[in-house]
């Protein structure tokens, strides 16, 4: 390596665009120099000489021999389209959670095989034609003997589909596990039963799923591209990168990461990782959107383009086909709305949690929108009432950050670039309870400058502006109580500002939108209003 | 005809390939998946030489499951073809008395084989010449000769006819009073778009295929539901599908595209279902690659083509959000006074290269 060898390139490859960053020494710490993003497929090559040739046009200096750049050395991710399963088990609540231990590992469900309604031809075209990379057997933790009868039934049909069709693996779970006496072959898995929980909750089970997933997603990476580095899992990085930051910042930071094909979200505290959810079906344009009407449906409901909705579950489809199109049309507003349903997909998933200090939102739907939409999307589909910064990981950092193996080499960077990885949107305020009947209350945001002091109006989103890298003293005053969580009449906390501002929601936790589609588009609109620019 | 006046451009464009995602292009030996159901069964084997028309698989339409044995079984594994035409292995005798195709799932642990079996199967026949490459549990990938123009989705079965511009431009549109047995045996390039009255028409007509720029989803949902009930009915008639080239809803096929099909007019073509393709005769004389052509994709301009000037730097756009944009030349339609040259955001292009 010549030039200036700490100098590095950060990219991440996503299924719909890559994002590629240029870091370098700057007095004496590391800065971030240029970013840009792509169209996925297009060549990387010409996108690093982009970025050092913007690097060097604002300062030269900063890049003394920019010339060696093809050189420096490049800190990969890649996310690929979610890994297949078929699950079966018992019965329903069996089904259930297996089913919620794969999903919220990434896989996605193509096949689901009930042993005491099994249909031997669905569940062989299932094993077969779906192309899975892993059958999943889930026994009952203690079966009686008609149970053990039923399961080694549907095992017999998993072991003559896993048989005849070389390429996956198979993973017997708890007492299905009986069924591997006689049956020998490296692609058998021996793993613990399914617990009934949460797809975001640890269990035995949904850790091994999610090792099995990263395997997949590594064998698959590897036969795209036998002679390329094998780029670190994309969304496993994003979740370590996140729980260095929450250890750095001594706060609880979620991350959220919404990709065309998948999202993850993750929790983590100073003290270490909290929780960590990777849903196929959490993408911007995950591809059932394409077949399935009521998928499409939940993100025509959060629209707010005027048009017939059959029109736009077409316009949604050419979104799933191409996600990177339509930036400067009605496109945006559709992509607005998948980011809103993918977001709620992922919140449905997740379990109920304390409000964390910080949420950064990841992700290229993100960047395509304004600031204060983003802040918005956060607030409509994370409800939990009280407050906490969002930020932007708008050169999408975190994640190839994340692939650093060394843990204090990871913080070191991470707080070298802290100030630059982080675009600041502003606070989020969720304050559920106000009434229009009642004494609505007052709320008194304090400066930099003036400070403003306004009602608060129920049901309604107000913005306050408070710039990006100051904070401000906020003094909620309800004569009924109950704001932000904890019942008090008066509450003080501080608040960052950022791009989009301070948003107070007194709007009810959940969220409720009209039943009809013409009102919901109008309250959805008074929502984002004050937040899109004035030349909308 | 919607005619296109084309616009030289002033000068060769360098940086359109680092910035502008390309076009699928068209490419040699297409392959095409045939899936295979649990009591489908090959007729052909790995290595074969197949050519189009000839009997690639036997579809089972009405399987059921069948429980058999133990005794008698021994040599069953699962699998196996069942039907009246097939010797049953050493020791598989008990599937001998079975009536039907199909073929054996797995073993019982009580020993009996289980297996899918129906007394109604059809021949699916080759949509096109070539050599069999994998016969699997699952599937049947097939490498075809000629030339694969990529598409984004199909339906219905794969097929083969000659091809026929049903339409005058590429923004036509297809009615179904259009469609008539003249076109029995063709596939029909419909143009921007057709609906599901006018693709049950030209299956009623005997058309083989249809190829579209776009089709709206409701339509394409109708399409598979019929096709559903059409393989299920006694006599399943001919095989029919539908090509998409470009998307959801309306869209105009791309002049290169177009003058592809025009060249390829009266010759023998197929569509195949997975991957979504239309598959060419290799020897058509193909357009010299055009080095700065570029597709609008989306925004006001969409569907139109024309000469990529220059990238243009970051643009902001009516909605307050900025983008990479370049400057495109859009071509004239016919009648039309030359349009101004027009910024477009980078990513709602496509190189049609």
């Amino acid at each position: 390596m010549a030039g200036d060898p700490l100098a590095f390139f950060t990219l991440d490859h996503g299924t719909a665009s890559t994002a590629a960053a240029l870091v370098a020494p700057v007095a004496g710490r590391f800065r971030l120099l240029a970013a840009d993003v792509q169209p996925a497929g297009l060549p990387v090559e010409a996108l690093l000489a982009r970025l050092v040739d913007a690097a060097v046009a604002t300062d030269a200096a900063a890049l003394p021999d920019a010339g060696s750049w093809r050189g420096w050395a490049h800190l990969e991710v890649a996310t690929r389209p979610a890994p297949r399963v078929v699950i079966a088990a018992l019965d329903e609540p069996g089904l259930a959670a297996v089913g919620a231990a794969a999903g919220g590992a990434g896989w996605r469900i193509v096949g689901r095989l009930r042993a005491d309604h099994l249909d031997a031809l669905e569940g062989t075209a299932a094993c077969l034609g779906a192309s899975p990379d892993l059958l999943v057997v889930a026994g009952p933790p203690e079966p009686t003997t008609r149970q053990r009868a039923a399961m080694s039934e549907v095992t017999a049909l998993i072991r003559a589909a896993f048989e005849r069709r070389p390429g996956f693996t198979c993973l017997l779970a708890g007492a299905a596990a009986e069924a591997a006496e006689g049956w020998s072959d490296p692609r058998l898995v021996l793993g613990p039963a399914a617990t009934a929980a949460g797809p975001a909750e640890p269990t035995s089970l949904g850790e091994l799923l999610g090792d099995l997933a990263a395997d997949v997603t590594a064998r698959a990476a590897r036969t795209d591209d036998p002679s390329g580095p094998a780029a670190a899992d994309g969304r496993r990085a994003f979740a370590v990168a996140i729980t260095s930051l929450a250890a750095i910042l001594e706060q609880r930071v979620e991350g959220v990461d919404v990709g065309a094909a998948g999202g993850a979200r993750v929790a983590a505290g100073p003290h270490g990782r909290q929780a960590r959810l990777v849903l196929a079906d959490g993408g911007l344009v995950p591809p059932a959107l394409l077949d399935d009407d009521r998928l499409v449906d939940t993100v025509v409901a959060w629209s707010t383009v005027h048009d017939d909705a059959f029109l736009q579950r077409d316009h949604v489809r050419n979104l799933a086909l191409w996600p990177w199109r339509d930036v400067a049309g009605d496109g945006i507003h559709l992509r607005i709305a998948a980011a809103r349903a993918a977001l709620a997909r992922l919140d449905a998933a997740w379990m109920s949690r304390p409000a964390p200090d910080l949420v950064v939102v990841s992700g290229g739907c993100f960047a395509v929108m304004p600031p204060g939409v983003a802040e918005l999307l956060v607030l409509d589909t994370m409800r939990r009432p009280g407050g906490a910064a969002v930020a932007h990981d708008h050169a999408r950092l975190l994640a190839p950050l994340g692939s650093i193996d060394d843990e204090d080499d990871r913080r070191r960077l991470l707080v070298d670039l802290l100030d630059d990885l982080l675009l600041p949107l502003g606070s989020v305020m969720v304050a559920p309870g106000s009434r229009p009947a009642r004494h609505p209350g007052r709320v008194h945001v304090g400066g930099p400058g003036p400070g403003h002091d306004l009602p608060l109006v129920p049901g309604a989103v107000q913005v306050v502006p408070v710039a990006a890298g100051s904070t401000a003293l906020v003094e909620f005053d309800a004569r009924d109580g109950g704001w932000l969580g904890p019942r008090a009449r008066r509450v003080a906390l501080e608040v960052s500002g950022g791009l989009g501002g301070l948003l107070i929601d007194t709007r009810e936790v959940p969220l409720h939108l009209p039943d009809r589609a013409d009102r919901r588009r109008d309250l959805i609109e008074a929502w984002e209003r004050p937040l899109w620019p004035a030349d909308r | 005809m919607t005619a296109v006046t084309m616009v030289p451009a002033a000068d060769p464009a360098p940086g359109l390939a680092d910035l502008v995602v390309p076009r699928p292009r068209l490419a040699p030996h297409p392959r095409m998946r045939f899936a295979l159901g649990p009591a489908d069964r090959a007729l052909v084997v790995e290595g074969q030489t197949v050519f189009a028309g000839e009997p690639l698989l036997e579809r089972v339409l009405d399987a059921g499951v069948a429980d058999v044995g133990p005794a008698g079984t021994t040599g069953l594994m699962p699998g196996d073809p069942i039907g009246p035409d097939i010797a049953p292995p050493t020791d598989g005798a008990a599937a001998a008395g079975l009536a039907g195709h199909g073929r054996v799932l797995y073993r019982l642990p009580d020993g009996r084989v289980r297996v899918a079996l129906g007394e109604r199967a059809a021949t699916m026949a080759s949509p096109v010449g070539g050599v069999v490459l994998e016969v699997s549990a699952g599937r049947l990938v097939l490498q075809g000769e000629g030339l694969a123009l990529p598409g984004t989705l199909a339906a219905g079965e794969g097929t083969h006819g000659a091809l026929v511009l049903a339409v005058a431009g590429p923004d036509g549109e297809l009615p179904p009073s259009a469609i008539d047995v003249g076109s029995h045996g063709a596939i029909l390039v419909a143009g921007a778009r057709i609906d599901l009255e006018a693709l049950g028409r030209a299956r009623a007509m005997g058309v083989r295929g249809v190829v579209v720029g776009g089709l709206v989803s409701r339509d394409l949902r109708g399409f598979r539901a019929s096709e559903v009930r059409q393989r299920a009915a006694l006599h399943g008639g001919p095989p029919f599908a539908v090509l998409v080239l470009d998307g959801y809803g309306k869209r105009p096929i791309a002049s290169s595209i177009w003058a592809l099909l025009v060249r390829a007019a009266g010759r023998e073509v197929a569509i195949g279902i997975d991957p979504p393709q239309l598959v060419l005769p290799g020897d058509l004389p193909l357009p010299a690659p055009a080095v700065d052509r570029v597709r609008i994709c989306a925004g006001a301009w969409a569907g139109r083509e024309g000469a990529f000037m220059r990238a243009a730097g970051r643009v902001r756009w009516a909605g307050g959000l900025e983008s990479d944009a370049g400057l495109v030349r859009v071509d004239s339609l016919e009648g039309e006074a030359a349009p101004p040259d027009v910024l477009v955001p980078l990513a709602d292009l496509e190189a049609l290269s």
